[in-house]
């Protein structure tokens, strides 16, 4: 398709980071080595943990459903690889707190049993059969929010969708996993939008990718339109991957506070959700493997691998070939958005796209100082948010000005820390602001429900 | 009296001559009721209300009783020594009656003014803006205007001087000057700022 | 003379009228209100530190009259004080005691593992939201003293990053108990001097591993009073119900010093850091 008419749009704000991708973008995904236990975390999702539906000591297939959806927010687990069901134990959680996890002892024999068949005919398929698969395989989005997918291809009648966004921005630095996806299986990518296109009834479908990624805006093209896809360069700009910021880049619409791309009649796929549609639906394979970049300085061999749902970050810092020098910190996600953690026992979730880590010259501990007022973070906020207001707020507890000052509709994007010159915690305060304003209002919620029976 | 000199007048009360900035008079309430703006709201308005019915009070008053000289077995009688104590009678009396019907009509508001609204009564802005009154020889009229004025300049300095506090409540300030401390400073440098109109009316 | 005269009589005069004028206007807009509301305000302690749930003291006062609440809600009014709040209020009101919180944790930094450096805001909600702290044990004291902050009464001090509430300044209020995200504050009756400070329902070994003196439910102070103690998988409790009495830690002799009077528990550095109780602490 021709691009020379299409015109984008470029949000305010962002910033320029060092990307560091030429540590892992040329090295050829490879499928991670089969591990003698795997801890696949029960909530992968956003909403409902899903209920588990195995006891200890039974034997699972590969692709066995292990835990199934508890509600309509909710998406199912399946079992990465062939096994014994082991103890359910709480490990520590990549967002902080320890989460419930459940173990499974692989046979080696790395069977697949999945009771999902193939529908190869999709095209002929029932948008209702297609809906349910896609729901049975547990997918969510894999860009890093984790809302389950299958209720992003149902929106409400009333909602008219006329565009079919694919995130392919991929603008965290370090992270390669959607480059060497869509450079690898772009077919999955473009075959997996098509079948999202047609649940939801759209023709048009935008690819927004980076243009820091030819090769891959190459691969894509050659078949893009085979699969009716536009694929659009953006420029290279932190957070051009951001729902919001991708929408306006890509159709020039604003979702407003407390809106949804739905409003605007978008719906935004991460490229490895994507993939992980084409998987369920032509395979009947479920998500039970993601692409993951394992990455940084100290790492020996930065690369992309196929890793399993459950892998332990220890064991997958192993496939990369272990560190060379002192790591001063791990992320998991990228540097901007992603979680810094306190030990390796943590796992590889639905939404890990990346294993990050920093020497200690690349991070450092720093003590932050009060805001000088400069206003480099409102200049720079994407979302048009005045994040040194909001901090100071929350500092001295007053989170009723700062959910005025629309802390709510932070996407803790990180470009308002990264240029902060007297380095404040600020998206850590927002955390806090945000967590703060979610009980109280569903303390109130409670209160009114209870007034009210 | 023309359009002209009430205008002056009005102006002079608000920004020139700030009852609270430059003439530092009402600086009790101004402290007090000054943590939100909120309640500054509510005590400003309180302010405007007892200010302006008392100089229209105390004004005939003044004309009718104080200022009049009448003849008793043909002495002169001169009360005008009496202003103060009649004013201050006077405006007590105002302001407990405003505060009894207050309290049946908006006792959201009595509840959130507090003791502040007694406060009123032996305020020095209140009688003040009577007294001045009084020694310019205004008009009955210009009196009232005035009142009113002076109390629109007090809501002026009071919601000003709230939202610098409320801001203030959230920033980090060095331990020993917290609180009263900071806020008297900023009450001076927000006088200071005020300072920047005198010019405006000759 | 004339002068004085008159201008007594004027004053006089304008007095008498205003004075009637008010008395007129109070009598016209008369608002009445519940006199028992006041003196249930003089009773209570006027601290306004909301531990009842409700705006101050004033407000509370007025939803014992008209809502029924609870005055016992109230954790720091005096027994006598409420009898007296019964009487006015006119409903049955069952004495309560006085409570005081417990930190129920006994890992300091010091007796404690822990993993990679926390360096992001120093406050407990704040951390339990990024890496949930840096201490090995997910139950336990963060340290970075969110509860001393909001504790009026100044009895919670942090030292070596683990809170320790001081029992006689303690008034009750609560507000600790609602900012640990770890929820380890609880308010326990005053009459109970003998606590067990642990929270971790960790298995014994682990808790072992990552701390030197956990409860590591031995059951050996269940062996001396069965009574006093609640058994818990992998955590004892005392029994609040019946507290035992405070020379129960010398009868016990708990091998980990986790059950102690709050007393004991304040001089809790004075463990020998290589106490043998707890295995040796792992250090990254």
């Amino acid at each position: 398709m021709s691009l020379t008419n299409f015109k984008i749009w470029h949000f305010r704000g962002g910033v320029h980071p060092y990307d560091g991708k030429e540590l892992s973008n040329q090295v050829p995904a490879q499928y991670a080595p089969l591990l003698e236990k795997y801890y696949v975390v029960l909530r992968q999702n956003i909403g409902k943990p899903p209920k588990l539906i195995v006891e200890k000591g039974q034997h699972v297939a590969k692709g066995q459903k292990i835990a199934e959806a508890d509600g309509f927010v909710s998406a199912p687990l399946h079992a990465p690889t062939s096994g014994t069901v082991g103890d359910v134990a709480d490990i520590p959680g990549a967002n902080g707190p320890n989460v419930p996890a459940i173990e499974i002892i692989a046979d080696g024999k790395d069977e697949w049993d999945t009771g999902l068949e193939p529908i190869k005919d999709w095209r002929q398929a029932d948008i209702t059969d297609l809906r349910h698969r896609i729901a049975e395989a547990g997918i969510v989005g894999m860009g890093g929010a984790a809302f389950p997918c299958h209720i992003k291809l149902t929106p409400p009648i009333e909602k008219i969708i006329d565009t079919l966004i694919l995130n392919g921005a991929e603008c965290e630095p370090y992270l390669t996993a959607d480059h060497r996806l869509m450079l690898e299986r772009t077919k999955a990518v473009l075959e997996g939008a098509a079948i999202a296109a047609k649940i939801l009834n759209v023709e048009r479908i935008l690819l927004g990718i980076e243009d820091n990624k030819p090769d891959a805006i190459e691969a894509l093209n050659k078949l893009a339109d085979q699969y009716g896809v536009t694929v659009v360069p953006l420029p290279v700009r932190y957070p051009q991957g951001g729902e919001k910021q991708l929408i306006y880049a890509l159709t020039g619409r604003c979702v407003m506070t407390g809106g949804l791309p739905m409003d605007v009649g978008c719906v935004v796929q991460n490229v490895g959700s994507c993939a992980a549609i084409y998987d369920a639906v032509a395979e009947g394979h479920p998500l039970i493997e993601r692409y993951t970049t394992i990455t940084g300085t100290p790492v020996v061999n930065p690369s992309t691998w196929i890793v399993r749902i459950g892998t332990p970050v220890r064991e997958a810092l192993g496939f990369a070939g272990g560190t060379k020098s002192h790591a001063a910190k791990l992320i998991m996600g990228g540097p901007m958005m992603g979680f810094a953690q306190m030990t390796l026992d943590v796992t590889v979730t639905k939404n890990t796209s990346g294993i990050l880590l920093l020497s200690a010259k690349e991070t450092g501990a720093y003590t932050s100082d009060p805001c000088i007022r400069c206003g480099r973070c409102v200049d720079n906020c994407p979302m048009h948010l005045q994040p040194g207001s909001i901090s100071v707020m929350v500092e001295s507890e007053h989170f009723h000005e700062a959910e005025h000052l629309n802390v709510m509709d932070c996407m803790e994007c990180g470009v308002c820390a990264y240029v902060c010159p007297a380095k404040r915690p600020l998206v850590q305060h927002f955390r806090r602001a945000k967590s703060e304003i979610i009980a109280e209002r569903q303390a109130a919620k409670a209160k009114a429900a209870m007034k009210h029976s | 009296m023309d359009f002209h000199t009430l205008l002056l007048v009005t102006v002079g009360a608000i920004l020139v001559n700030n009852v609270v900035l430059s003439r530092i008079l009402g600086i009790c309430p101004f402290l007090g009721v000054s943590k939100k703006i909120e309640t500054a709201l509510g005590m400003s308005g309180a302010v405007v209300f007892v200010m302006t019915l008392a100089s229209f009070v105390t004004a005939l008053f003044n004309r009718f009783l104080i200022a009049t000289k009448f003849k008793v077995n043909g002495q002169e009688i001169d009360l005008s020594f009496t202003r103060i104590l009649l004013f201050i009678v006077v405006i007590a009396a105002l302001v407990q009656i405003v505060e009894i019907i207050m309290k049946k009509f908006t006792p959201s508001l009595y509840v959130a003014l507090g003791i502040y609204l007694p406060l009123i009564t032996t305020n020095c802005a209140v009688l003040g803006a009577a007294e001045m009154n009084a020694d310019e020889g205004r008009s009955i009229l210009a009196s009232t205007l005035f009142g009113f004025s002076t109390g629109a300049g007090f809501g002026l300095a009071l919601l000003l001087f709230a939202s610098l506090r409320e801001r203030l409540a959230a920033s980090r300030t060095p331990k020993a000057m917290e609180g009263p401390a900071i806020a008297l400073v900023t009450a001076g440098i927000l006088a200071l700022a005020f300072m920047g109109f005198s010019g405006l009316v000759k | 003379m004339l002068t004085v005269l008159i201008s007594t009589i004027v004053l006089a005069i304008v007095g008498l009228a205003l004075g009637l004028l008010i008395g007129f206007a109070a009598k016209k807009f008369d608002v009445e209100v519940d006199p028992r509301v006041e003196s249930v305000q003089e009773l209570l302690p006027g601290a306004n530190c909301g531990g009842c749930g409700y705006a101050g003291c004033a407000d509370f006062a007025s939803a014992i009259i008209h809502q029924n609440a609870d005055p016992s809600n109230c954790n720091s009014v005096s027994s006598e004080a409420l009898k007296k709040i019964g009487l006015i209020a006119g409903h049955e009101i069952t004495v309560r005691e006085r409570k005081v919180a417990v930190v129920f944790c006994s890992g300091s930094y010091s007796h404690t593992s822990h993993h990679e450096e926390y360096n992001g805001i120093m406050d407990c909600r704040s951390a339990s939201l990024v890496g949930d702290g840096d201490k090995e044990c997910h139950y336990g004291c963060l340290g970075y003293g969110s509860c001393a902050r909001v504790c009026k009464s100044g009895a919670i001090e942090i030292r070596d990053r683990l809170a320790f509430v001081h029992p006689e300044l303690c008034i009750g209020c609560g507000r600790c108990t609602q900012v640990c995200p770890r929820k380890l504050i609880r308010l326990v009756p005053i009459t109970a001097k003998v606590h067990i400070y642990c929270s971790s329902l960790n298995k014994p070994l682990k808790k072992r591993a990552s701390c030197m003196n956990p409860c590591l439910a031995c059951k050996k102070c269940a062996r001396t009073d069965s009574s006093a103690v609640v058994i818990q998988p992998n955590l004892l409790q005392i029994n609040y119900s019946n507290p035992p009495a405070p020379d129960f830690p010398e009868r016990v002799k708990c091998p980990t010093g986790v059950l102690a009077t709050a007393e004991q528990h304040l001089k809790l550095e004075l463990l020998p850091a290589n106490c043998t109780c707890g295995k040796e602490t792992k250090k990254k």
